[in-house]
């Protein structure tokens, strides 16, 4: 039996869509794998003001989920942070079982951002992908100094583009497929509308080993 | 605001069930941190204005724009006067680098530093007292040879810091060429004169009459003082070396100047003089040739255009403006006449290489041309009269050999000024003889005292590109000029020809000072940030702090900073503020210890009624 959660960290607004693909792909190629998968929006944090952090869901479970009414992880084996940041502001750590996963978007090194970290020893491995690099996306916010002047976004992007990972989210999905093979990755593919940075991303993304726990 | 469906920890609770406290409410702000929310922190980081940076002696210009704005005369002269022994002179005679390099010359017109500082530096000469006191007597003594303007600066910083200065310069009168070069309509005697007066007050002695080399040997320098100053400048005048150079009625530029200046000059002008040379010495003579009773003043130059000339360009058009004319591209080769000038030979001529900087080529083919006149100044460039230094420290151009601290070898003697900057691609001007002489204090100071000594430290930020600074703020606004006497009127008198701004021009053109990436606490990002993230106990630079536990890094008040000095900082190259919450809406007990105990101590306050 497994059952895994997995808490996406991102920002209002400007990155709202970028968290949402990662847990809607993963849990619809679950799905397709033939696991019970269910992925959901947190309302609680506001997500509808700029740069606020919002939270999304996903779980995935060899059995039904039991736990499908209530709309928080208690404890997430996977934490994505969507925006490098953010790993200052939060204790994202908080519930983690021993043997975690934590994806952090960012161009520093796994070695420079475990400082920032709290709780590092629940962690098996610490994953650093450049995913604003890798994605070669036409926004401001690749450069950090004028994310906060982005009103490009996605906002309204659902309206724009039916796409999923169109943009940073590849890289990061990539990275988490990668490090924690939660979905297979024939299965994930097909989905992603930005292939180039998902394969890339496969090559180019940083892991740290840290705590390995015996199965 | 409604908290329904957020966990709310027991500690959390507040008498008024479900309803916490709005941020705009009292306590309000404590409940909800947002400094989560940013990714770049904004700064307050100074950098050099362009200004600071190009003055020879970096004199902090931005600093002393900013008291006069606020009516800190006396303040202004006193930062003036940490860099700069003699405003009143410099606010004379400088070619103000600075106003060159003024951002404002992008914009509308460049700031009028140069009257702002001479306005400051009349200031100063009214005063009873100086604001410099010397510095607390260290028991050496230095022997400054030269008072010329490296030599006043270098003896006015080391009486500062303490030492016992004697002066020794060979003229009768000090003032090096700040006398000797300089026209009295330029610079009156009696400016020099009070700045003088200032250095003596300080505790220098100057001994006038006293020749390096004739009166005093160097091995005197060496055992009469702990450390000496050699800023002797360059005196003798370079020739031409034209057939018939020593006729009656040639005069070399530099010798005629001095000897107006010292009150010697026995000099009887012609109607018809020709001045060789394109420098601003060549205009000086040629200005001063007008007064000395000449009719027909010709200037001669190898350059081809004015342009070229490596001179100021104000003064040039001041010159034309007085009646001087100018002939190009033409090489005296032979100065005619029966014992006596009565005409030059010129032919075409131009530099073989890069302007002022390499040999002369004349075109003898062309015909020779005629020209006729009494009198002919030449007005080439000096040299160096060193025959009193030991040969190890001469060195090719004729200069003396320093190392990169302007010291000597490792003796305890130092030169400064035109003497080594000669061919060393400064510009030989008062500005950066002063900033020269300022710097071999220091560098003489940190040898005496046994501490190693440092390169000097390039800046690294100069604040160049108007992209930088918010121009929305500046409006155009025309610099405040300076009255001139007419040029008919000032052709045959020593009055001084650039009038003085007055109080209130002064203060005009202060205001137009950009204050380039410096902080002049406008108060503009505390009025614009959304939050109240930025506080201020006094309206002061760097006394605007940010509270980085509510900043949201919106960047409106880096956007909106005149003058540039905020910059936006990836919050994650700071190890520091690291703030952890549940999220904006619940925080956890401990991280946030003052507030958590406010809030602990909110349950036991009446109840508030609704």
């Amino acid at each position: 039996m497994s059952y895994t959660e997995l808490t996406v960290w991102t920002r209002g607004i400007i990155m709202d869509k970028e968290g949402r693909d990662i847990v809607n792909s993963i849990a619809a190629s679950s799905r397709l794998e033939g696991k019970f998968a269910q992925a959901m929006e947190n309302y609680v944090d506001n997500p509808d003001r700029t740069n606020a952090p919002t939270r999304k869901y996903c779980r995935v479970s060899d059995r039904m989920l039991e736990n499908e009414l209530t709309y928080e992880n208690e404890k997430p084996n996977i934490v994505v942070l969507v925006e490098g940041t953010m790993v200052k502001g939060w204790d994202y750590m908080r519930g983690m079982p021993p043997g975690g996963t934590l994806v952090i978007n960012t161009h520093y090194t796994p070695d420079y951002m475990i400082r920032f970290v709290p709780g590092p020893e629940r962690l098996a491995r610490l994953v650093c992908v450049d995913a604003a690099k890798l994605a070669d996306h036409k926004w401001l916010y690749y450069r950090l100094g004028q994310l906060g002047l982005d009103r490009l976004s996605t906002e309204g992007a659902a309206e724009r583009s039916k796409d999923i990972a169109p943009d940073i989210a590849a890289p990061l999905i990539a990275a988490v497929v990668k490090s924690t093979g939660i979905v297979k990755r024939e299965t994930i593919e097909p989905m992603i509308a930005n292939k180039k940075a998902f394969q890339m991303a496969l090559e180019e993304l940083h892991i740290m080993p840290l705590n390995p726990v015996a199965a | 605001m409604s908290t329904k469906g957020t966990r709310i920890p027991e500690w959390l609770t507040v008498p008024f069930a479900g309803i916490t406290p709005a941020p705009s409410q009292e306590k309000g702000q404590d409940l909800f941190p947002t400094g989560n929310w940013r990714s770049i922190r904004p700064v307050y980081r100074d950098k050099l204005p362009p200004c600071n940076n190009a003055c020879g002696t970096n004199e902090k210009i931005q600093g002393y724009l900013d008291l006069v704005k606020r009516g800190k005369y006396l303040d202004a002269y006193a930062l003036i006067k940490e860099d700069m022994p003699f405003p009143s002179v410099t606010g004379r005679v400088c070619y103000h680098p600075c106003e060159q390099a003024c951002n404002r010359g992008q914009y509308d017109e460049a700031i009028s530093i140069r009257a702002v500082e001479r306005f400051l530096g009349d200031l100063g000469q009214a005063l009873p007292r100086d604001v410099v006191k010397p510095g607390k007597p260290n028991g050496k003594r230095v022997a400054v040879v030269g008072s010329g303007p490296a030599g006043h600066s270098a003896a006015y910083q080391l009486a500062r810091l303490g030492y016992k200065v004697t002066i020794l310069e060979k003229s009768p009168r000090a003032g090096g060429l700040n006398r000797g070069g300089i026209p009295d309509w330029v610079l009156p005697q009696h400016v020099l004169d009070r700045e003088i007066e200032r250095l003596i007050e300080l505790g220098v002695a100057i001994k006038t009459n006293v020749e390096v080399g004739k009166d005093v040997t160097w091995d005197d320098l060496k055992k009469n003082y702990d450390a000496c100053v050699l800023a002797v400048g360059l005196t003798e005048p370079n020739s031409v070396r034209a057939e018939g150079e020593n006729k009656a009625g040639v005069i070399y530029g530099l010798p005629f100047l001095r000897d107006i200046g010292m009150g010697t000059s026995k000099v009887k002008l012609g109607a018809r003089v020709a001045v060789i040379g394109g420098g601003n010495t060549a205009i000086d003579c040629a200005r001063e040739a007008l007064r000395q009773g000449a009719v027909e003043v010709t200037m001669i130059t190898v350059e081809s255009n004015p342009q070229e000339m490596p001179c100021v360009p104000e003064d040039l058009h001041d010159m034309l403006e007085e009646g001087v004319d100018l002939i190009h591209g033409r090489a005296m080769t032979a100065v005619l006449g029966n014992g006596k000038a009565e005409a030059l030979q010129l032919y075409p001529a131009r530099f073989s290489g890069a302007i002022n900087a390499s040999p002369i080529t004349i075109n003898r083919e062309a015909p020779a041309e005629r020209f006729a006149v009494d009198n002919v100044i030449i007005a080439i460039g000096q040299h160096a009269s060193l025959a009193w230094l030991p040969n190890e420290f001469k060195n090719e151009r004729g200069t003396i050999k320093i190392d990169r601290f302007g010291r000597l070898g490792d003796t305890n003697f130092f030169a400064a000024g035109d003497i080594v900057q000669l061919g060393s691609g400064q510009p030989l001007m008062v500005v950066n003889a002063v900033g020269d002489g300022k710097r071999v204090a220091f560098n003489l100071d940190k040898v005496l005292r046994g501490e190693p000594l440092q390169p000097r430290k390039i800046p690294v930020d100069v604040i160049l590109d108007l992209d930088r600074m918010n121009m929305t703020y500046f409006p155009h606004f025309p610099r405040v000029k300076q009255a001139m006497l007419p040029p008919v009127s000032r052709r045959k008198t020593q009055e001084e020809v650039i009038q003085a701004f007055t109080e209130e021009q002064a203060v005009e053109e202060a205001y137009r000072c950009f204050s380039c990436g410096t902080c002049n606490a406008c108060d503009n990002c505390y009025l614009v940030c959304p939050e109240p993230c930025i506080v201020r106990s006094a309206r002061s630079n760097g006394l605007y702090k940010i509270l980085v536990d509510y900043c949201k890094g919106c960047r409106v008040c880096i956007e909106e900073c005149p003058t540039g000095c905020l910059e936006g900082v990836p919050e994650l190259d700071f190890d520091s503020g690291v703030v952890r919450m549940d999220t904006a809406f619940a925080i956890s007990p401990g991280l946030h210890g003052r507030q958590a105990q406010e809030l602990q101590n909110l349950a036991n306050r009446p109840a508030k009624e609704i």
